[in-house]
């Protein structure tokens, strides 16, 4: 049941088959509570309707041409904050349900849901609750417990690092090569080296792209910035 | 306010003879050394398929608070609940 006077839900539609935003588009306007206010066929569409239509809920599918669903998912939050996204998928896929939350999204369904199951979930989604198949809630807590001690380790390995160690990550993961490490920390670019030898050696990694991919995919940037002020 | 597992935190492991069902929306455990089936609700298979002998309950609340956004002591009050009933169902035992 839903309260008349309550404006409808304002809400962008994003799937790469025109099938599918049609269908969705005939069954949510059946009902008063909705408004499909735009489609979009790929990421970047996504986005941009976003933007302009300033939608209360987006639909995102998990298999968007161009931009996928989850950086579709995380570039629309960044923009506009106080839309909600529903993450549409074809399976029950453990991994995209995790990443799709961890980019913001705050409900999950899968395509083979009944319509009216989809409907619900969408109104739960955008009175501000996180919504997921009851299915799935082990797996995802066991992978939300993974990520952490995941992170955890991270930390524990950044913390072996000086401070002097941290501001060479910090460039290194920019991309920098010795001298451009050596010239904005005012040292040689033998030192630069050494340094870089220390931190791989501490973080266990072995390349200087691998201690990039360290940084950016344990989320590491923030606890680096201002090592390198 | 950090949760961090302590070291020593005891581990809870789901009984190897104990299987899960999962069907119509139903979730049944079925011990067959007691010839017994309870019947669980979504969080309760939920904190089930984490008692894998290597994940502390203090884990298991950081992650469905993480999710619910419930306060840290009401999640802490069910997931002890729950683990206590699989407990003395002995459905589960403890390492560590």
């Amino acid at each position: 049941m839903t309260d008349q006077d309550e404006p409808p839900i304002r809400v962008l539609l994003a799937d790469g088959q025109s099938l599918f935003r049609d269908a969705m588009r005939v069954v949510l306007e059946a009902r008063p509570d909705f408004q499909v206010v735009a489609e979009a066929a790929d990421g970047m569409h996504a986005v941009a309707e976003a933007e302009r239509t300033e939608p209360d809920l987006a639909l995102v599918d998990a298999d968007l041409p161009n931009g996928d669903g989850i950086r579709t998912t995380r570039l629309i939050l960044e923009r506009q904050p106080d839309c909600r996204v529903l993450f549409l998928s074809e399976h029950e896929d453990d991994r995209g349900l995790i990443a799709s939350l961890e980019a913001g999204a705050t409900g999950f369904v899968t395509k083979g849901s009944p319509i009216g199951e989809l409907i619900e979930v969408a109104r739960r989604v955008r009175a501000g609750e996180t919504t997921i198949p009851p299915q799935m809630l082990g797996t995802l807590l066991a992978g939300l417990i993974r990520n952490k001690r995941e992170h955890d380790e991270a930390l524990r390995r950044l913390a072996r690092l000086t401070r002097r160690e941290r501001e060479v990550l910090a460039l290194l993961a920019k991309g920098a090569d010795n001298e451009g490490i050596a010239q904005p920390l005012v040292i040689s670019p033998e030192t630069a080296r050494t340094h870089v030898q220390n931190v791989l050696g501490k973080l266990g990694v072995h390349s200087r792209l691998e201690a990039a991919a360290f940084v950016i995919q344990n989320g590491l940037i923030d606890e680096l910035v201002g090592a390198e002020a | 306010m950090n949760h961090a597992p302590l070291v020593d935190e005891r581990r809870p492991m789901r009984n190897p003879e104990v299987w899960l069902r999962q069907a119509d929306g139903e979730n049944v455990v079925y011990d067959p050394a007691r010839e017994a089936v309870h019947v669980m609700n979504t969080t309760a298979v939920a904190i089930w398929v984490l008692c894998d002998g290597h994940t502390a309950p203090t884990e298991m609340i950081e992650a469905v608070c993480a999710l619910s956004a419930l306060p840290y002591e009401v999640v802490e009050e069910d997931v002890m609940r729950i683990l206590d009933e699989f407990d003395r169902a002995g459905v589960i035992s403890w390492t560590g």
